[in-house]
This record gives structure tokens, sequence and C-alpha cells, in this order.
């Protein structure tokens, strides 16, 4: 009855609501016979319209650096269209809701040409609102240029869907980031008798825990804290880790094989590829799981860890370590200052942090295995409104914007002269220097009160056009700190190579999906009760291996590798 | 309550029940007092006592910088002038067609009167979800317009059930005295339904401007602009941006100052004005509302 | 069930005379249709045309296609969630933690109600109503911080408990704590602001019937069981039908629960609406979110309408 009077309320609305477009395949890109005409473009060459054109693109607005119009004006905007003869149509949404907007703008048919900043599209694959830009690869000489200087064949494999197309145009990085990294006081460690930056060079998170002892034990000597206190409480694992051990486990778990914490999320199941048996399998019920969940427990145990870590906020440890209770916490990239200055101004200079090259397990690999981060969409609409032709013209356009060092380079800085000039380091290499008169905290290179902040005047060094590079361009902004920090990565750390993806059709992912999610939650579950000790590793262990077969593990994996196997 | 001369005398009982009765009050505002001032506390405080959990109830370390970023801004006071146009013209339509439906609802010999109920109670379970509201209202054109801030809030059901529940309470005596007297429907709504309900009309309006002050939904829907922003989604959008700003090195003192107090500062800003209401209303909670209709 | 389109009845007239006094019946009562006219208005174009959207819950829709769905898909996703032991599960915490907060929250909103409505001196009653209205305005964000810290290892429920000599318990790590959590916040927070409409209505009684009651030598809390609650009870019972019509319905209670509970707590915490999240997180699924809401409108509708009619036959008045 309800679903008929539906259905005639449905027929109803036909004459009041219009349809959005029914999903159509994009066309095949065949051989592209249409000539450049009417615009330039090539591998490092400019790019640039005969006509003034438009294209509408979606911005993640960020509220710390709200677009202004001066950026219109006289900023990054003016500088593309003065290039390039291309006016962008900007419809910003905040930071925040960025993704969710996207989402609404797609599937009410309202998308922008070119959306950036996108990190899963998945979702859209199946709908036919955005465009299978693999097809369109061909037509973009920097993308392809990159993708062969550094050799991304494999990296862009892992996005392909089971059709074999790819429907983001990633930001690609030479080599992998690692941003998060564990933290210390150096000040304390030293006193204990530590000399952080021998021991960083191969120590484990076995003889981590080791000296941590060591520490707490001088501290409680020295009056700095009490045997019951815990000397450890970390973030990003309670609270924003939304309860998956988030980023401490990531890392841990990247040690020892396992997919724990972040890492789990999207992973139907801890699912890794094992390159000796040559299948995939479920890391998080296998031996390795035991040794890291076994490792963990062994900082809470021992009092050195606080349990609280999976469940608290963020400020809790983020205070605690700024008021000198712990003197352990992980950092990323874009804290380290922050952290490093806040100590400082709180508990006065001689408390000295130091960024870490995190310790090792039975593997010294970075977590981070990925050399793509979020990137670009094209909605089928601009391919439905340009037709192919045009179509072409615009893809070479984002090709120029955002694989171009030209564009890299115009975008991050803005024009040469403006803003910067070139100048000589202290080893005689040639680098970017900020004019005078000028900062940008987006950079990390603060200046005097008075200087212009080139992101905010003008919008440089966004978030949303510089992805990926080479690593040259990538890390010419780095502080000395944060290149030392990564030349420590490059020779205590190892990259994993990345894992093949098995490639679902719609109807299987929907399937693993199903099977995942409460996989994934049991796992989570079970992963914090070992770590916290609610549940013995030992005596439990086969209880939670039966509940996670209960869970469908094993279909999981055996679907998975059939995928694979068909690919 | 108490109004005539004659005075009953308290029995022991009332009075130890008073006494009770006080410290029950007490021990409410304590509880729900001191976490508001706690908070106020820490919105006037320095991120060097907050961070070290040196706050209670009284401000340490006084500090106005994480206001006075947020205030200086003009997009504050613009969000601010668009929070009270919103407001106050959502509650008056709001008002105006709910009590519309809400009146003849109460009618039980209305025909149709329960057809009609059971229509619009239905909405409060089915609904369309997010896609097919947005998709509507951006065919309609009012994505980006005031009336797309709105309209999404306009009726709810649950109150006009209230409100229907509470005008079926006035006395029929009355409202036939109205008719003898040659007054239409709504004439008899205006004028001697309407001033009876009082208590149930300023509930409405307390409701309806509280809603739509702490809108921010509506504004994330169907108001791209920033410049259309109510201060509610304006200061969410400010509060994600303190915690989320993943930029290296800008280690100023302001950003870890506005990232360590900005959503105490912001529940301060979003509140004040809205408690400060209250008194204003409060007076048609006096009972004996009914008192002139009587008639002798 | 319900004739939605169905406006104006006006068809039931006895046969005798039916065109007369079918005019005779508009002459009274057409300006009532006419205050009607807008409002109708609005809830068709504006709550049950976007309802053709739920069509998605009985076909397969993808971001970006067609707005509803491009094929058929019968009962798939109502059968994928039937079919899963984790639904139920959050099936099950929805019902406990709606019901024991139901059964906490609404008994003493009303007496609260009643106890402030005993304060005399006009200053300190408008003083404690102002103040138990604060935690409503606190952001959902702000209180589960402050629960967070509360109860806490190191907050000062623990603290309490350490200096009787208990043992500290992490409460926000084990399942058991998180309905108790979640009620007696839920309760601090809506307390005060719950009593705001048993005041109005409080407000419309009739003084006279007090006085009566005075006459007839009754005591104060006599006064209060015989005249007070007994003018009110319309309120209540209306109140309470809407809540319990509410029951299954998790949509409200989802940024609470997602602020405050973790894998370890799922067993308890975890409810519908949360589970769906979690669900759709990697894949936008739509149509499984929508037939879950339809599966939950339609167990919430059937609720109500039980309790409005139980209502009717115990206290006389419902919703309808």
């Amino acid at each position: 009855m309800k679903k008929i009077a539906t259905i005639a309320v449905a027929i109803a609305c036909a004459a009041v609501l219009l349809t959005a477009c029914s999903g159509k395949k994009t066309a095949k890109g065949g051989a592209a016979s249409a000539e450049a005409v009417g615009y330039t473009f090539g591998e490092e060459k400019t790019f640039h319209s005969d006509n003034p054109v438009t294209y509408s693109i979606s911005f993640s607005d960020a509220s710390w650096y709200a677009m202004q119009d001066t950026w219109k004006t006289e900023g990054v905007f003016k500088d593309i269209e003065d290039v390039t003869n291309v006016h962008l149509d900007i419809t910003s949404y905040d930071s925040g809701d960025y993704g969710q907007k996207v989402n609404l703008a797609i599937n009410s048919g309202s998308a922008t040409y070119i959306i950036p900043k996108i990190y899963s599209e998945d979702q859209y694959v199946a709908g036919g609102g955005v465009v299978a830009v693999s097809d369109y690869t061909q037509y973009m000489p920097n993308f392809t240029a990159f993708v062969n200087k550094y050799n991304m064949g494999p990296d862009l494999d892992t996005i392909r869907q089971s059709d074999g197309k790819f429907y983001r145009l990633p930001g690609m990085h030479q080599a992998a980031l690692q941003d998060y990294t564990i933290m210390v006081r150096e000040d304390i460690f030293e006193a204990a008798g530590y000399k952080i930056r021998e021991l960083e060079k191969d120590w484990t998170w076995e003889s981590l825990h080791d000296v941590l002892v060591g520490v707490k034990k001088y501290m409680v000597s020295q009056g700095m804290c009490k045997e019951s206190d815990y000397i450890w409480s970390d973030l990003w694992c309670g609270e924003s880790g939304k309860g998956q051990g988030g980023n401490l486990l990531k890392l841990m778990g990247a040690s020892y094989n396992v997919l724990s914490g972040w890492a789990i999320e999207g992973s139907n199941g801890g699912i890794k590829y094992d390159w000796k048996k040559k299948e995939f399998y479920s890391s998080s019920i296998s031996d390795d799981f035991k040794k890291l969940v076994t490792v963990a427990n062994s900082f809470v145990k021992d009092g050195l860890l606080d349990p609280e870590t999976f469940t608290q906020a963020d400020d809790v440890a983020h205070n605690k370590f700024y008021s000198g209770k712990t003197v352990i916490m992980s950092t990323n990239r874009s804290q380290m200052a922050n952290d490093i200055a806040g100590v400082q101004k709180i508990l006065g200079d001689s408390a000295k942090c130091y960024v870490t090259a995190y310790p090792s397990g039975t593997n010294k690999n970075l977590a981070e295995t990925s050399r793509l981060e979020c990137g670009v969409m094209i909605s089928q609409k601009a391919l439905d409104e340009l037709g192919q032709a045009d179509f072409i013209k615009l893809v070479r356009f984002v090709d120029w914007m955002f694989y171009s060092k030209e564009a890299y380079s115009l975008c991050k800085w803005g024009p040469e002269g403006k803003t910067w000039e070139w100048s000589t380091a202290a080893n005689g290499a040639k680098v970017k220097k900020l004019k005078p008169g000028f900062k940008c905290g987006g950079l990390g290179l603060p200046g005097a009160d008075t200087d212009v902040d080139i992101r905010l005047k003008w919008g440089y060094a966004g978030g949303n056009y510089f992805y990926g590079h080479s690593t040259e361009e990538s890390t010419d902004a780095f502080t000395p700190e944060v290149q030392d920090l990564y030349a420590r990565y490059g020779k205590y750390k190892t990259v994993a190579t990345v894992d093949p993806k098995a490639k679902p059709t719609e109807d299987q992912r929907e399937q693993l999906n199903l099977w995942a999610v409460p996989l994934i939650d049991n796992i989570n579950a079970w992963t914090l009760k070992f770590v916290t000790g609610q549940k013995d590793i030992n005596k439990d262990w086969d209880e939670y291996i039966s509940s996670c077969k209960n869970l469908n593990v094993d279909k999981i994996v055996a679907l998975t590798n059939e995928i694979y196997k068909k690919q | 309550m108490e109004k005539t001369g004659v005075k009953v005398k308290e029995t022991n009982g009332y009075i130890v029940f008073k006494w009770f009765n006080t410290i029950i009050m007490l021990i409410v505002c304590a509880v729900t007092l001191y976490p508001f001032l706690y908070l106020v506390a820490q919105s006037f405080s320095s991120e060097e006592a907050i961070t070290l959990g040196k706050v209670n109830l009284l401000p340490i370390g006084f500090n106005v910088e994480t206001y006075k970023s947020v205030l200086v801004k003009g997009e504050f006071m613009h969000a601010y002038k668009n929070t009270l146009v919103y407001s106050v013209l959502g509650t008056i339509l709001s008002l105006v067609f709910s009590c519309c439906m809400a009146y003849p609802l109460s009618k039980k010999e209305l025909k149709g009167y329960k057809v009609l109920t059971k229509f619009v109670i239905f909405t409060m379970y089915f609904g369309g979800g997010l896609i097919p509201n947005y998709v509507l209202m951006m065919k309609l054109h009012l994505i980006n317009r005031i009336a797309g801030f709105i309209i999404p809030s306009l009726l709810s059901t649950y109150y006009i059930i209230l409100m229907k529940s509470f005008f079926a309470e006035t006395p029929h005596e009355l409202e036939e005295a109205g008719e003898l007297d040659g007054l239409s429907p709504i004439g008899i709504f205006i004028r001697i339904v309407l001033p009876l309900s009082m208590p149930i009309i300023a509930t409405m309006v307390l409701f309806n401007a509280v809603g739509y002050w702490n809108n921010w939904y509506n504004a994330f829907l169907y108001l791209d602009k920033k410049e259309m922003w109510p201060v509610a989604y304006y200061l969410k959008t400010v509060i994600s941006g303190a915690s989320t700003s993943a930029d290296p090195g800008e280690a100023t003192a302001e950003k870890m100052q506005i990232a360590a107090n900005i959503k105490s500062c912001s529940m301060v800003l979003m509140a004040l004005p809205i408690i400060c209401i209250y008194p204003f209303i409060s007076k048609y909670y006096v009972e004996g509302m009914m008192l002139g209709g009587v008639k002798e | 069930m319900f004739k939605k389109k169905e406006k104006i009845a006006g068809t039931e007239l006895s046969s005798s005379g039916g065109m007369k006094e079918f005019k005779k019946y508009m002459r009274k009562y057409w300006q009532f249709y006419l205050l009607l006219l807008i409002p109708i208005l609005y809830y068709i174009v504006f709550r049950y045309i976007p309802m053709a959207g739920n069509i998605i819950a009985f076909r397969r829709y993808r971001a970006g296609g067609s707005l509803f769905g491009q094929q058929w898909s019968g009962f798939k996703y109502f059968k994928q969630f039937i079919g899963d032991k984790t639904f139920w599960r959050a099936f099950r915490n929805t019902l406990i933690l709606n019901i024991s907060y139901l059964l906490v929250r609404f008994p003493l909103t009303l007496i609260f109600a009643l106890l402030l409505n005993e304060i005399k001196t006009l200053w300190w009653k408008k003083f404690v109503q102002t103040v138990s209205y604060l935690p409503h305005f606190i952001s959902m964000v702000i209180v589960t911080g402050m629960i967070r810290e509360l109860v806490s290892t190191s907050g000062p429920l623990n603290q309490l408990i350490a200096h009787f000599g208990g043992d500290k318990i992490s409460f926000i790590a084990f399942p058991q704590y998180f309905n108790p959590i979640f009620v007696i916040s839920g309760v601090w927070q809506a307390l005060g602001w719950g009593t705001i409409l048993y005041l109005a209505a409080i407000a419309g009684i009739n003084p006279s019937l007090y006085e009566a009651a005075e006459v007839d030598g009754a005591n104060h809390f006599q006064r209060v069981w015989h005249v007070t609650i007994p003018c009110i009870l319309p309120t209540i019972t209306t109140l309470l039908i809407l809540d319990i019509g509410g029951l299954v319905g998790s949509g409200g209670a989802f940024e609470k629960v997602f602020l405050l509970y973790n894998p370890m707590t799922y067993e308890t915490a975890d409810i519908i609406s949360t589970f769906v999240f979690r669900m759709g997180l990697g894949s936008g699924n739509y149509s499984y979110a929508t037939a879950v809401g339809l599966f939950e409108a339609l167990l919430n509708l059937t609720l109500l309408t039980i309790a409005n009619k139980v209502s009717k036959k115990v206290s006389g008045s419902g919703l309808w």
C-alpha cells in the first residue's frame, strides 16, 4: 500500500521535478582527431587559450585563510587568467564541509567542471557523474611525462576500478611523504642517560619500551612524576582516530606488517598481499597481529602508555605534553613547529623536543606507502556541455594547472619577481626565497607582523592546487629541521612496495562492504581490548580468531583472491 | 496563587517541603551553572592556563585574543546581522503559519480533522532525505536565498501538534460567546483564543527563535555564499578551521590561543543573546492569564 | 493506512439534504479551510514531494546518476540489514538507550516543572529557570568533551572513587557504563529546557480551580494532585505519545553517540544511525540508508499509533 502510494506520488512529482541526468557512459577516448586549435599546450609549455574561456571549479575554502576578493583581482586567480586566458568560475565550500558539499553537488547534478581536493572517488564511479579520466590522460603531456619519469604506473593501478579505468587525477609524489612520527623530550631522555639521536638509528618498539622504563625510573626518582602516572599519552588515537587506535597503531602496525589503526579503514579487514605466496590474507588474524598487540600492550602493562590514549580527545594528550606531564607524543609535519615552540613557551627554553624517525619492528618500513594523494575529478557535466573537442581543451588546461612545473610554482609561490626570487643557500644550491616584506604561513615561512602574507592576501600556497610533484619541488619550502627529518627517514627507514589492489565490481564491492564493516568493528574492539589489557592476548586469542571467522573474514579473503585472479 | 484574603495556614509538611525544594534547586543550579561558568572562564583565559588545566570558575591569564580575532572580522558582525534577520523573520512566519494550521486542527468537529492530523504527523517520520530535499530547493531556485534558509524549518509538526493541543484546551463557552457577538472564526481566534494562549505562543516564539538562532544545518546545505551565512554556521567553520589547520610552521602565538578556546568563545557568543531573551518572555508564564476571560 | 491527499472530506454527510447541509457547514467553517491552505501547500511541496526520493530504497541508487535510482532492486537492501546480526545489535541498543532515557527523563522533567512552580519568590524562580536552561545551549561537541573529562581516569569522578578507596575505572572504555553516561548526561542537558512546556501549561490553569480546592479544604499537595496534574494531563499525554513514537529513531542521538562511543563500547553504544553511517562510509550507499530509514519510520509510526490508542482509552485524550 505504501509502495503504491509512493509510486503514485513519484509519478505525480515527475511533472514538478525534472529528473537529473541519468548515468551516461563517457565517450570512449578514441584517437584524438581534433588538432589543438585555438590554444597552445604541451609538456612544460604554457597553456594559453586564444579566446577567453570560463571553467567552473570547486574550491575548498579553509577558514584560517579564507578566500578574499584580492585573490581574484590581483592574486592567484588573476595570475592564472593572465597566463592562460582561462577564467575560473569558483564555487567555494568551507573546507570542513567540502567533501559533503561536493557529494551533494554531484548527487544533485550541479557539480562544477573541475573538482579538486578529492580523496576518495569510489562512490562516484558507478553513477556516471564523473568522467573516467584515464581515458583522457593521453591528452595530458605533463601528467604523462611525470608518470613515465617516476614510474607511477603501479601506483596508478591502485586507483583503477574494475573496468580498468581510474576516475581521479591524483596528486603524485616522486617519493612517499611520511607525515606522522614520534616526538620526545630530548632533555629528559638525556638526563636519564639516553642519547636519543644515537638510539634512533636502529631502534625498535621493544627497545623503546626499555628506554621508557628507564626514563620513567629517572623521572620518579627526581619527583617529576608518580609511579602511578603514565609518561606517554598520545593523540590522534581516541576521538580523532574514531576509536580505531588511530595514528599510533597505524605506525606500529606497519612495522609488523599489519594494517591497524587508521590503516584498517577501507582495508576490508586488514587485507594485505603476501608477495611470497602471491595471495591476499588478513593481517588482522595473523601472528604478526599477535606480535603487534603484545608489543603495544607491553607499554600499557608496564605503566608507560596511558590506555586512555585510545579513547581521549586530542587536547588531553596535547596538554599533558605541553605541561610536562608526558615526555613522548606523536606529531606530524604540520604540528611539529607548534609543538616544539609550544613546549618551550610553557616550560622554558631548556625543554627541548626532538622529532624522531620512529622505531621499527620486524621491518623498518614507513607507514606511508602511497605516492598518490588527493586529486582532481572532472564532472560528466563538463563532457556533456563542452563536447569532445572542447573537453579535451579543458583536460589540457587541467594538465597544465595541476601537473606542470610552471603552474606548480605559480600557485605555490606566486610569479617570480612579485613575491619571490632566486637565492643561494648555504650549501650553494639555488633556492627560492620570499622577497623582503613577504611571509607565508602556508609554507612555514614566518615573517614580521608588517609583512604581507602571500597566502592570506593573494591565495598562493593554498591547499587546492598544488599537490605532489618531484621531491625537489615538494620540499622547496621545508625548513632545515624538516629536511633533516626526511634525511633521517632516508637513512634509517625503508619504504615498502605498495600492495596490489583487487578491483571489485559494484556488486562485489557492496558485498565486501557488508561483510567488512562488522568485521572491522570487531577487529578494532579486540585490538583495543588487547592493547589496553581488557582481554588477555594469550588466553583469549582463540576467542578472537573465531569471532573474526564468524564475521566472514575467510569469505572476504577468498573473494578478494578470486577477484584478483580474474583481473 | 493565594489571591483572596483567606490565608491558609501552611502545614508543617509544606514548610519542610519548601526547604527541601530550595535545596534541590540549589543543587540543580550548581550542576547547571558550574559547567557554564567554567566555559565562560575558559573563553577569557590564556592558552597556557588552559593547557595546564588551571582554569576553574575564574579566568586565569585574562585574555581576549580569541574574542578579538573573531569580533574584529567584518564577517562575524555581518553573520550576526544575518542571524538576526533570519531569526526574526523566521520566527514571525513560523508562528503565523503554525497557528494557521494548529487552530483549525484543534477543532475536532472540523471535517477532515483526523485525516489532516495524520497527514501532518506522517511527515514526522517519512522524509525525503538529504538529496531529494536539496534538489527540490535547487529547482525552486531557493539556494543562496533567505527563503532557502527559512523555509525548511518553517513548520514543525511537533510544535503544531503541541499548539493544537493547547488551543483545544480553550473553554468552549468563551468561543461561543465570541460567536454570539458576531465574530468570524478568524476573529474569534485573534481576539479570544490568542490572548488566552499567551503561554504557548510565548513558548513557540522562544522555541522557534532559538531554533533559527542555532541553526547551522540549513546554511550548510543551502547557503553557499559566505555573505549569507548566519553566525551559527560561520562559527562552526571557524572552529573546524582552528582545529584542523594543517600548515607547517604556523606557530603563531595567536593561532595557538585561538585553538585553545575558540569553542568556548563561540558558545558564549551564541548563547548569551538568546539567554537574555528569556526574562522578557517569562512574564507570559505567570499564572492566571485566563482571569481576564472568565465571565462572572 | 493513511490517505495523504484527501484534504477536504465533506463527503461523509448524511444522505438527507446533503447539498444544503454542506453549504451550511461550509458557511460556518470555510475560514478554517482558508487558514489551512498555505500550510497544507507547504507540506505537500516541501515534505511530501521529496518523499518520492524514498523510492531508492527499492532501487539501486548511484551517486551522480538518476535521482530515483537506476534499476529495481526490490527488497535487496532490506534483506541486507535484516540478515545482519550487527544491525540487530544496533537496533536493540537504540531501543534500550531510548527507553532508558525516556523512563528517567520524562518523570524527572515533570517533577522538576512542578517543583519549579512551587517557588514563590519571583526572582529566585526566574534565576533557577534561566540557569537550568543553560545546558541546552552548550553544543554537543563541548558537552561530550566535558563528559569525557569527567569520567576519565584522571577526572573528578575517578578522583572521588579513589578518595573512598576504590579502583579507578576508565568508564568510557567499557560497554556497561555507556547507558548510564548517556542517560544521565542527557537528563542534565534536557531537564531545564523540557520544563518550559509544562510551565506554559500550568500557566494556563484557571486559578478559580485552585480557590475552589482550597475552599474544599485541600492542602498544598492535594491541590497539585487534584488540580494541577489533571489540568496539564493533555500536555503530558501529548508529549508522552510523541516520545514513544520516537523510540526506534536514532537520528537525534547520532552526534552524541558518535562523539562518545568507540569500538570497545559498540556492544551497547552502537545505534542504528551510527551503524548505518559506518556502513555507508566507503560506498555512499544511499539506498541502504534509505531502506533502514523506512524501516525505522514504519516501526515508529506503529508505536505512535498504538500509544495514541492506549492513551485515548486510558485518559480520553490523544493526538487524533
